[in-house]
């Protein structure tokens, strides 16, 4: 496993936390798929850097809450959504907001790496050519470069931009749809089971990323693995059967759970 | 109620005889199934053998013609000053027939005898020469030209010499001119080029396939421009943007019955739209050309559309993801990705489209044509039909010619499936 960090994350209640600014907001969100009621009733406030993480069973709809955050949701033709989400006030399902234009400054990252079967550099670039965010070749070198730093992947690949993105390790390429995601400089980044198909060592080294990406984003991640969400997050959202049960600082979750579905999950008798 | 830990444990015996012989039954219908599988590729390879092996048997003779080099003398009263096109080349060629043979005193009926002994097309070819350069008048030239097709057959053993003379094709007095010839060594039998750079000819050792390989060219041309642009457009269409209802349902349904109809029918439907309504020129590779897109479309549309669905959805995600529209990431991603699958059913489609015959038939491009059609707005033949054209054929002639005509069929339909596994695995993609 990872080697201790230097702030001792299993020591929560030492953590400072920035609690004023709401950079997301949902009021009574509810999802469907077609007849079933996926998502029922969640409002929960995302803070502004800071990591904050879903867990909960498979199936309880913390994935799906989090493709609504950037519409992802909209591509599936039978689902729907209720409710009202907001980014920064502003309502991101009123018809004015252009779905393509919200994903650039909510950025993704999947469960599985998906980098596009094209070079390591256009893999990167893809982001801001499509939104025009370089108006150069030299701007966009840089911005690769940054992206590639922020992803601490750019030692590693420096030397072979042209190669296909598809070559790497599989850590590697979580890390190159990391430097992707940040490269159209994104307020926020949705995080879906990034690890899960991770080896342990390339777990841990996503995982420091994560932290790192803390001072610039506000980072929402899904994840299976509680040790992970009480490791990397400030703050914990517990889904149980489509409903938010619990959200909090993550060590009262993890340490002083009020509910007793979150009691039974942590101490791993549903799930 | 019994106690289960009192009823006999099932025997997991793995030795019992019993068991081996479940085994044993298990490999044997192993071995069964393989043996069927083999024999079932083994008789498809039969069969292509047997169908290829009895072609080249009879079409193999159409890739040589035998040709005779004669001496002639544009002797000055064969020769009309006037115009020159219009001068007695055929008397000509039976009075120099007639000399070599050393029978310069013959009857009109023994001279042309002696004259069919070249084709037809040796008067052609010795107007060309003489019009192109008029002071060839008056001298004398070495021509080698080809040989009728009755001596053609004889000189490549296809006519029994042995046969009662009342029934042979060549009487006995015509077999010796001939060995006459074949004695001096005048007789020659080199590759037969013109079966490729002649057109249709009523005179087997004339016709070649030029004509129909130029009306293939310009439809499977015409049919090309217009399936793979809207085939493409709609799949993608169909594939990415059509919203899923009752409709596209109903769509989709008639695009894969559509695959189903017998071409026949698209050929009655271009008879009654483009020929009957439109007036479209009859014969002309452009309107083959739009019959067989018909008939190509529902092919490409659903080889463009399995291709698409089998682009992984990670990668839409991904792009989506990143802020892409949904026609960037149709464009940039998927349609890049999907490319090997849709020209590979887009080659399929067109060779299926090469060796169509009854649509063709239907708008006429079954016609008599002896010249190549220079646009594709002229009347012309495609290579199936002219293989239909030969085989109705009476003279010995063409039976080989067809066959050489297929194999040339053949050549070009295993070219473009080998293209379309070229392109396949050129455009191929890891992810």
């Amino acid at each position: 496993m990872r080697g201790e960090p230097q702030v001792n994350d299993m020591r929560p209640l030492d953590r400072s936390l920035d609690l004023d600014e709401a950079k997301i907001t949902a009021r009574d969100v509810q999802v469907y798929y077609a007849e079933t009621h996926a998502l029922k009733d969640v409002s929960i406030d995302i803070a502004d850097k800071t990591v904050t993480a879903f867990i909960g069973p498979s199936g309880c709809g913390k994935s799906t809450f989090l493709r609504c955050l950037n519409r992802m949701n909209d591509t599936i033709d039978i689902c729907r959504v209720e409710g009202t989400i907001t980014l920064d006030g502003q309502d991101i399902y009123d018809p004015r907001v252009d779905p393509v234009q919200l994903r650039a400054r909510v950025g993704m990252v999947f469960q599985k790496p998906n980098p596009f079967p094209k070079s390591i550099y256009d893999n990167v670039a893809y982001g801001p050519r499509i939104h025009g965010l370089a108006r150069d070749r030299a701007e966009l070198d840089a911005i690769v470069e940054k992206s590639l730093r922020r992803a601490a992947l750019w030692d590693e690949v420096k030397d072979r931009l042209t190669a296909p993105g598809t070559g790497l390790s599989g850590g590697q390429q979580q890390r190159l749809c990391i430097a992707r995601a940040v490269a159209t400089s994104p307020e926020v980044l949705l995080m879906d089971e990034p690890c899960s198909a991770l080896d342990p060592i390339a777990t841990a080294q996503v995982e420091e990323l994560i932290d790192e990406l803390r001072s610039r984003f506000a980072v929402v991640i899904v994840t299976h693995s509680m040790q992970q969400a009480a490791r990397v997050s400030q703050r914990t959202a517990f889904f149980h059967l489509g409903r938010l049960v619990e959200f909090g600082e993550t060590g009262h979750i993890f340490t002083n759970p009020q509910d007793p579905r979150t009691e039974s999950y942590i101490t791993g008798r549903i799930g | 109620m019994t106690d289960i830990s009192n009823s006999p444990a099932p025997a997991a015996g793995w030795t019992t005889p019993e068991a081996s012989a479940r085994l044993r039954r298990r490999r044997r219908a192993e071995t069964r199934l393989k043996l069927v599988g083999m024999g079932a590729i083994g008789f498809a390879f039969l069969m292509l053998a047997v169908l290829i092996g009895s072609l080249t048997l009879s079409g193999w003779h159409a890739f040589t013609q035998s040709h005779a080099r004669i001496t002639v003398t544009l002797a000055p009263e064969y020769i009309n000053t006037d115009d020159l096109r219009r001068s007695d080349f055929r008397g000509l060629l039976r009075a120099t027939m007639a000399e070599r043979l050393g029978e310069g005193e013959a009857a009109a009926a023994e001279l042309r005898r002696m004259g069919a002994i070249l084709s037809n097309g040796a008067q052609s070819a010795l107007r060309e020469r003489l019009v192109a350069k008029p002071a060839l008048a008056g001298q004398t030239l070495t021509l080698r030209v080809p040989l009728a097709d009755p001596y053609d057959q004889l000189n490549k053993g296809l006519i029994d010499r042995d046969t009662p003379e009342n029934i042979r094709r060549l009487s006995d007095r015509e077999i010796g001119w001939f060995d006459a010839l074949k004695a001096e060594g005048a007789i020659s039998r080199p590759l037969n080029f013109g079966l490729l750079t002649n057109a249709d000819s009523r005179f087997p050792e004339l016709a070649g396939l030029r004509g129909a390989l130029v009306g293939s060219l310009y439809a499977l041309l015409t049919c090309f421009l217009l399936s793979f642009p809207i085939g493409i457009g709609a799949a993608i269409w169909l594939e990415e943007f059509a919203p899923k209802n009752r409709m596209s349902d109903l769509i989709e349904v008639n695009i894969n019955n559509l695959a189903a109809v017998p071409s026949v029918v698209f050929g009655l439907l271009a008879l009654a739209v483009f020929l009957g309504w439109f007036g479209m020129p009859r014969s002309a590779p452009f309107v083959g050309g739009m019959t067989l897109a018909l008939m190509t479309l529902p092919t490409i549309i659903i080889a463009t559309r399995a291709a698409l669905k089998a682009v992984p959805p990670s990668i839409r995600e991904a792009a989506m993801g990143l802020g892409a529209s949904k026609q960037q990431v149709v464009f940039q991603h998927v349609l890049p990705l999907a490319m090997p699958g849709i020209l590979t059913g887009t080659i399929i489609g067109l060779a299926q489209a090469l060796g169509e015959t009854a649509p063709l038939l239907l708008i006429g491009m079954n016609a008599f044509v002896t010249a190549a059609p220079a646009t594709p707005f002229d009347p012309s033949t495609a290579l199936p039909t002219q293989i239909f054209i030969w085989a109705d054929s009476p003279e010995r002639g063409f039976v080989s010619r067809t066959s050489a005509a297929i194999l040339v069929l053949l050549g070009f339909l295993i070219a473009m499936n080998a293209l379309a596994i070229f392109l396949r695995s050129k455009f191929e993609r890891k992810w």
